[in-house]
């Protein structure tokens, strides 16, 4: 199993330094996605995670695309939230242009070095009896539909839920959009 | 039924009015101790229903399949309960039979009493009890609505159309006599009473509205007591189990719902009469003709029965015969038995005019016709769940606990609480009715002309 | 709800996100409790959260070894199936084999080392200072008598061990509580080889038994219950099919009840009963007999039908005709072993069962010697061995003892505890705290099967792998390989140690491939199947000597015998600190969480006992207390009792359990090295009574015709388009309306659409190949998450499982043979189903395709739906059964780690019953819409079958006319239950076919 895992290891880093680069150059500053400078975090909705992780940054500002990190999401009904070696894949050649981001940084290569993953919060959770595929809705909806949940993740500097995720919400969509509402969809 | 023969001579309008008025004196011993009973087991209840709800329906006696018992059981005893109190106020009321007047204050209010405590079944029933309001139709974000098709839903609907006509339906008869002991009441009960009798002054005019409100409204009672407990009894019959699934349900749920409610009545005016010494008020005539109510409601119910075991048999239906041999001589024979001989065969005691007017045997024969009628919808219930021959595989015993039993006596507690709160703050005789059916004063006394 | 803590704590174990077992949380709609998401630091290759990956292993829970499927969701096993690939098993499992996960997440399991202190008590050792110890120990004890014992073990494992006690001067015993001694040595007797043979069921024409329990627990029960169904099965156009199976015992055990015709022998006379079925066929000419059978000659004209009839107990020409009809069938198949070859002339019994297939010429035709068991040859492990170490340990001739995989302290209570004290020092490998373990210096956890590098050669030719399929559970637990190679001071883990091996293998098997290419593709596919060499068998020189007289088994007047047979569930005990299996209902008793004695009404009604009461069974070895079970099932004079029970450790659940079989056996080896599994007993009424925690409602079917039965002469005529059982819902002149209203009604309920396709889901079970193995059962727990209740709502009637397989006996009331059928109960998926307009907020309600969807979210519990379901397949959640430290809990920590994330664990005070596993269904039709395409036939398996190891039961869309599931729906012997209540079933009934007469 471990040996297994080391070669995966080695597999996932060639796709990251193939892959780092790319994002570099996509990220070039454009003022209309350059992520603005947060003064005060405490004034940002939504719960604080443990690193100040920016999807401004990433998804905006670099535009990596959001199935690079989520990468199931397509495929599985779980999106998926990616292993610290993606993040320490790019980040031990970006270490940050500003103090503040340079000690974000910082910390996941700690969490690297020290193999201890943040414990992030979960901000978009449903209830256990719900089940929601997410590959479904990407199939239907293609992959830039992440939003139509999640809301302009992009210039969030920390996520925060925009839908309710209550079933009114999900049962006016499927309505909407002439799905089945056949209750066994979610619930079983 | 026959006219009222005139009362005692010394009955008279101002005999009436102290009499009752004189029901609402300071309580003695024996009130607070009948009181105190109530309130005693009403507790037990509660304790029962705080561990039902914090530990599951698992503490009650249920096993699979017998997933109904005896709260259900409870359920229908009590709204049957209710229904003669319907009967006797409305129905009687307009066949004019003068006798009821004595009695039908009692039975409304044990009606409304019943029906609330009939109420609180569906509720400790059922699985997830905090999510109750699912059953009630309201627009919600999420497009859901309760099942129309479900007896249930019916069900939740006859009983809350039930509890408001009889609750309107009482405290409309109330008025009048409100104000008579308004008039003389003292201390906080003056101003209670001079709230709830809505400024009656007891004018011609208030008079006309009243009454003829009241005859509208005794209409509108009437047909509930037929759909009320039919709609019950089609809980069951609308299934398909074997015991339940009988086009005679209706009928027979109903003739048994007043059956038990009039012997419920004699159970209460018993007591009552003695504790507020109401002897020239509710006399032996009021009783017989109970009584005779009983008798005939009984045989209907023993009818009832026969014709269940007939059709069971002549109907040639392999399930419904097991049924039914499983009902008489089952594992539940005791039950069968206990509701066959206090229902169908006790009552024709009554036939004979010697017990139909001793109080006492009355007394004894009411309680045993409510014991049996508790039993005859536990052998419906459990017996039939119990015993259903469709799969030989799941037949089952079952056994009722202390969550049952306590819940049941609760239930019990509850019910005596509100009635004896009731009467002694409310005439629990009708003083105008009764003084309808006495020979009018010769001079108007000074006394109340209410 | 204790649901956060539940996903939390496996997170802290793998580190991953995604949903959890999902518990139906009690505040309704709405976000939960804030919630941690831990990522994994490296991502495991080939898993993606939210989709499970299946990894190949092998099982251990018996030495039959059959292929695994672990299925694995975030990284951890939440369900065992069976491997499609394995010749040994056919991609089919047990009972026992799925509730391995519940060994592997057992709440008991010991975490770490421990080792015992002065006073007694247990206290964690660090791994170093443990296996520093045993190295100085076993150095210690060189000549003092070393021994190590273990389990069955056919691979690198027992090698490994082999090698170590060779290397210090030690000894490795093999100990399986029932060894098939006596079919070893009988076969010993006739052909000269103690190899244990393959018997081809599936072949065979026509099946004898001598108690050998194939169904039950007997070598490998899996594979031969395939067999067995493809040849007792009936397929109409199919000559071959509807062997006749013939079964002899005292008991009519699962196997029994499967049988056409029960010949309940006198204990100990099965072999007489052989040897004249032989002497009729020779006499006869009834086979081309085998020229060197003329050495048999004076045997079989000593045992004619007519010397042996009278001490079998049944008429000559019973015998003869059971004869014409064995050689008739051209391609017989004779077992013997079981309850049959457990008396002190078992061996007598096996051999004269050899002869009878010799001379009728089936041997090497049904009985294939060369694909041999692992079970046979001189490596396996015999009693004699154990009663050896015994008397040498009394001896005190033994200074340090290991003991792993076995529990000899259980299953030979009285002579191994006592001896055990002797020992210097005493090393436990078990990953439990069972009686033997509790009884060493030093307990060194193993890792579970399933968490370990590992192979096992269940037949020869067979190469079954082991592979770790998940992180260990506890950390702290080690491969007790590593430990024995360090302790052996070998620089080298047990993985390399295991490939080692696997390199002479390649050498001989790897076709060309490189040795990494050849080791992975073993993994993939559980291992390399190969094909061993028939090899022929003559006689044997001495044959002609063998004795078969049943020996004297009922001691002295007033007592009875008792016979001891392995639980189906518990087997020999090690099933019994699991749940699932605790509650799984025995199959032929349907008695749950106790042991029972099983006494026959005659005797029962001589005693004047009844269900329940207590007998105290004294035996000159011991005593033990059980409830009765009335059966007809068992002879008069004979009692019954099964192992497995009477734990006095091991777990919660297993501890102090109703009484131990075993105490009552003789710990003393017989004439052929085996162990004597009846004994005479004396039986004393305690008075004492209880009610039995069973499953069973009434014994009989008492006219309620819901299974079906039809005489093969019958069957054959049928045409297809044909139905056997006319199904009159209504008067003919409302025939069509009722249809009609009922299409209507199924339309109107349909919501909604799935990628526009309207399938209606249905089943087929076919009753001519179930057995009532009861493997669908465990299954469906495992796979729906459901609640075990434990014994005291079992009494109260309170069992959960979904599907529950019904037993009525039939016959035997006047005069006539015992039978039994069995028949799975779920629910019917009604067309036009009476539960749903009751549920008063759509809880139950129809789908779009046609099932009778269960929303436990929506449900209130007013449990009118059960009320109203005749079937009664609706189970309601009295108590919490997920309540964290609950009075109820059902699932402690760890087990709540093989709960099913695709399956909502429900709240107390809902309803809920089986939805054809719908969460299978939304999974493949979301596999189908990703690949643009729907659902293809066959595609979707649900839990009972694909577990069924009789493939009897078949799924499929009922709307596709081209599907397997509506042909059989189509079938003559097709039929619903109480169909007479027009409740339009989705799921059709295969009637049972019996033999005529």
């Amino acid at each position: 199993m471990t040996k297994r895992c080391g070669r995966s290891a080695a597999g996932i880093a060639v796709v990251v330094f193939m892959a780092s680069p790319l994002a570099a150059q996509n990220g070039q500053p454009q003022e209309a996605r350059t992520a603005r400078v947060i003064s005060d975090t405490g004034r940002l909705k939504g719960p604080r995670q443990p690193i100040f992780f920016r999807h401004d940054v990433h998804a905006g500002q670099s535009r990596i695309p959001c199935m690079y990190c989520h990468a199931s999401v397509a495929v599985s009904s779980e999106p998926g939230i990616p292993a610290v070696q993606t993040c320490f894949g790019c980040h031990q050649l970006i270490t940050g242009s500003t103090d503040e981001h340079k000690a974000e940084i910082k910390k996941v290569q700690q969490a690297w070095i020290g193999k201890q993953p943040p414990q992030w919060i979960r901000v978009h959770a449903l209830p256990g009896f719900v089940r929601f595929p997410h590959m479904r809705h990407i199939k239907a909806l293609g992959t830039q539909a992440c939003a139509t949940c999640h809301g302009q993740v992009e210039r969030m500097p920390q996520v925060y839920q925009v839908s309710t995720l209550k079933m009114g919400w999900c049962v006016n969509c499927h309505v909407r959009s002439g799905v089945s509402r056949d209750c066994t969809l979610c619930h079983y | 039924m026959a006219e009222a023969p005139a009362p005692p001579s010394r009955v008279t309008y101002d005999f009436v009015t102290r009499a009752v008025a004189r029901t609402l004196g300071n309580p003695g011993k024996g009130y607070y101790a009948l009181l105190g009973g109530a309130v005693g087991l009403l507790a037990i209840g509660i304790v029962c229903l705080l561990l039902l709800l914090r530990y599951g329906l698992g503490l009650a006696g249920y096993s699979h399949p017998v997933y109904w018992a005896v709260y259900i059981t409870c359920f229908v005893f009590w709204v049957g309960i209710a229904h003669s109190g319907t009967l006797i106020s409305a129905i009687l009321f307009l066949f004019r039979s003068g006798w009821r007047t004595a009695v039908y204050r009692t039975a409304e209010a044990m009606t409304v009493f019943a029906v609330m405590t009939a109420g609180l079944f569906p509720l400790i029933h059922i699985g997830r009890q905090w999510y109750l309001y699912w059953l009630i139709p309201y627009p919600n974000e999420r497009g859901l609505w309760p099942n129309f098709k479900s007896p249930l839903i019916w069900d939740e609907f006859a009983i809350g159309t039930y509890f408001t006509v009889s609750s309107v339906f009482l405290i409309m008869g109330l008025i009048p006599d409100i104000a008579a002991v308004r008039d003389v009441a003292t201390g906080w009960r003056k101003k209670l009473y001079a709230i709830t009798a809505v400024g009656w002054r007891g004018t011609n005019e208030q008079w006309r509205h009243y009454t003829r409100g009241y005859l509208y409204l005794a209409a509108l009672a009437t047909p509930l007591v037929l759909s009320v407990h039919s709609v019950v009894s089609w809980d069951f019959a609308m299934a398909i189990v074997p015991g339940w699934h009988a086009t005679i349900f209706a009928p027979y749920f109903v003739a048994g719902a007043i059956y038990s409610g009039v012997a419920m009545v004699i159970t209460l005016l018993v007591p009552i009469r003695k504790l507020f010494r109401l002897e020239e008020l509710i006399t032996g005539h009021h009783f017989e003709n109970l009584a005779k109510l009983c008798l005939l409601t009984g045989m209907i119910v023993a009818y009832a029965y026969c014709v269940e075991y007939f059709t069971a048999w002549f109907g040639g239906n392999p399930n419904e015969r097991a049924a039914f041999w499983y009902r008489a001589f089952g594992p539940f024979w005791w039950a069968s038995w206990t509701m066959i001989i206090c229902n169908a065969f006790l009552p024709q005691l009554l036939w004979f005019k010697t017990i139909r007017t001793n109080i006492l045997a009355l007394f004894v024969i009411s309680i045993f016709v409510n014991i049996g009628m508790w039993f005859e919808r536990f052998v419906i219930i459990v017996v039939s769940l119990a015993g259903e021959p469709f799969t030989t595989w799941t037949n089952a015993t079952y056994n009722a606990t202390w969550a049952d039993w306590g819940i049941m006596a609760g239930s019990f507690g509850w019910f005596f609480m509100w009635f004896l709160l009731f009467v002694k703050n409310f005439p629990a005789v009708s003083i105008s009715e009764v003084k309808e059916v006495l020979p009018p004063p010769r001079r108007a006394s000074r006394a109340v002309h209410a | 709800m204790g649901e956060p803590m539940e996903r939390r704590r496996f997170l802290k174990v793998l580190g991953v996100t995604g949903g959890g077992a999902a518990l139906l949380s009690g505040c309704g709609i709405g976000p939960e409790p804030t919630e941690k998401l831990i990522p994994y630091l490296i991502p495991p290759e080939d898993q993606v959260p939210g989709t499970p990956t299946y990894y190949a292993t092998t099982c251990r829970e018996c030495p039959a070894g059959c292929g695994l499927h672990a299925k694995v969701r975030e990284g951890r096993v939440v369900k065992l199936e069976g491997n499609p690939e394995s010749p040994i098993n056919h991609g089919r499992l047990c009972p026992r084999g799925q509730a391995g996960l519940q060994g592997l997440y057992n709440p008991d399991r010991v975490a770490g080392p421990l080792e015992r202190t002065g006073d007694g008590q247990w206290k964690p050792i660090a791994w170093d200072d443990a296996i520093g110890r045993v190295a100085a120990n076993v150095k210690g004890a060189r000549g003092k008598g070393i021994v190590f014992v273990t389990g069955h073990e056919s691979g690198a494992f027992g090698e490994l061990v082999d090698e170590w006690m060779r290397q210090v001067g030690g000894r490795h015993v093999i100990y399986e509580p029932f060894a098939f001694e006596a079919l070893r040595e009988g076969n010993r007797l006739a052909f000269g080889t103690s190899a244990v043979p393959w018997y081809d069921f599936a072949n065979a024409r026509y099946l004898v038994s001598f108690g050998a329990d194939f169904l039950d627990t007997w070598v490998s029960p899996v594979g031969y219950q395939n067999g067995f169904a493809r040849a007792h099965g009936f397929q109409a156009g199919r000559d071959a099919s509807m062997a006749k199976f013939v079964f002899v015992g005292p008991r009519l055990s699962l196997t029994g009840m499967n049988a056409d015709e029960w010949i309940a022998a006198a204990p100990g006379t099965e072999g007489l009963l052989a040897l004249a079925m032989a002497s009729v066929i020779v006499r006869e000419r009834l086979a081309p007999v085998p020229s060197d059978a003329a050495r048999l000659a004076s045997l079989l004209s000593r045992h004619a039908p007519a010397q042996v009839a009278s001490a079998v107990g049944i008429e000559p020409s019973v015998i003869a005709r059971l004869a014409r009809e064995f050689a008739a069938s051209k391609g017989g198949l004779a077992v013997a072993g079981g309850i049959a070859a457990q008396y002190p002339n078992g061996a007598a019994i096996v051999a004269a069962a050899n002869i009878l297939n010799y001379v009728a010429g089936t041997v090497g035709k049904t009985v294939k010697f060369g694909p041999n068991d692992s079970l046979g040859g001189a490596g396996a492990g015999s009693f004699q061995q154990m009663a050896d170490l015994v008397s040498d340990m009394e001896a005190g001739k033994v200074a340090v003892l290991l003991v792993h995989g076995a529990n000899p302290a259980h299953s030979l209570p009285g002579a191994f505890s006592q001896a055990i004290a002797k020992v210097g020092f005493k090393v436990g490998f078990s990953p439990y705290l069972d009686e033997t373990a509790a009884a060493a210096d030093l307990i060194l956890p193993d890792l579970h099967p399933l968490e370990q590098w590992n192979d096992a050669r269940p037949r020869a030719g067979l190469f079954a792998l082991l592979q770790p399929v998940m992180q260990p559970v506890f950390p702290d637990a080690r491969h007790t390989g590593d430990v024995l190679l360090r302790a052996s001071g070998r620089d080298q883990t047990f993985q390399e140690y295991l490939q080692g091996r696997w390199r002479e293998l390649h050498r001989r098997h790897g076709g060309g491939k490189s040795f990494e290419q050849f080791w992975s593709e073993a993994l993939q596919h559980g291992g390399v199947y190969g094909e061993a060499p028939l090899q022929p068998v003559r006689l044997a020189s001495g044959v002609a000597q063998l004795t078969a007289t049943p020996p004297a088994l009922a001691g002295g007047p007033g007592e009875t015998v008792l016979t001891v047979f392995p639980s189906i569930g518990l087997y020999d005990g090690r099933g019994a600190n699991k749940p699932w299996l605790q509650e799984l209902p025995d199959p032929v008793s349907k008695i749950t969480w106790h042991a029972w004695v099983e006494v026959h009404p005659a005797t029962a009604a001589r005693w004047g006992v009844t269900n329940g009461d207590f007998l105290l069974l004294k035996s000159p070895y011991g005593a033990v207390k059980a409830p009765v079970w009335i059966t007809p099932g068992v002879r008069p004079d004979v009692l019954a009792a099964a192992t497995g029970q009477g734990h006095t450790a091991y777990g919660r659940y297993a501890k102090d359990r109703s009484g131990n079989a075993f105490e009552l056996l003789s710990s003393a080896p017989n004439g052929y090295g085996g162990r004597t599994f009846s004994v005479a007993v004396s039986v004393v009424k305690t008075g004492e009574h209880r009610r039995l925690a069973t499953a069973e409602g009434d014994p009989r079917e008492l006219g309620a015709h819901n299974v079906e039965v039809l005489p093969l002469g019958r069957a054959r005529q049928l045409k297809s388009g044909e139905r056997a059982f006319e199904e009159h819902e209504a008067p003919a002149y409302a025939e069509r309306a009722l249809e009609d209203w009922a299409a209507a009604q199924h339309e109107k309920a349909s919501l909604g659409n799935y990628a526009g396709e309207h399938p209606r889901w249905g089943l087929a079970i076919d009753l001519a190949t179930c057995t009532g193995c009861s493997a669908c059962v465990t299954a469906c727990y495992a796979e729906n998450n459901i609640a075990t209740v434990g014994e005291e709502l079992v009494v109260r009637r309170r069992v959960m499982s979904w599907m529950r397989v019904e037993r009525y006996y039939t016959g035997g009331e006047h005069g006539e043979p015992v039978g039994a059928v069995v028949t799975p109960m779920l629910c019917q998926q009604c067309g036009n189903a009476p539960c749903e307009p009751v549920c008063p907020v759509f809880a139950a309600y129809h789908t779009a395709d046609g099932l009778n969807g269960q929303v436990y979210n929506r449900c209130v519990g007013t449990r009118y739906c059960s009320n109203n379901c005749p079937y009664k397949v609706r189970y309601f959640n009295w108590y919490n059964f997920a309540e964290q430290g609950g009075e109820w809990e059902s699932w402690p920590a760890p087990l709540d780690m093989l709960l099913n994330p695709d399956v909502t664990v429900r709240e107390k005070g809902v309803m809920e019953k089986c939805t054809f596993c719908v969460q299978r269904i939304r999974g493949a039709q979301n596999r189908a819409r990703l690949e643009d395409r729907t659902v293809r036939d066959g595609e979707i398996v649900p839990a009972c079958a694909q577990a069924c190891p009789s493939e009897a039961i078949v799924f499929g869309d009922l709307h596709d006319r081209r599907s397997r599931v509506s042909e059989l729906a189509q079938d003559p012997r097709g039929y619903h239950v109480l169909a007479g209540l027009n409740t339009k079933p989705a799921i059709t009934y295969l009637a049972k076919v019996v033999h005529d007469g």
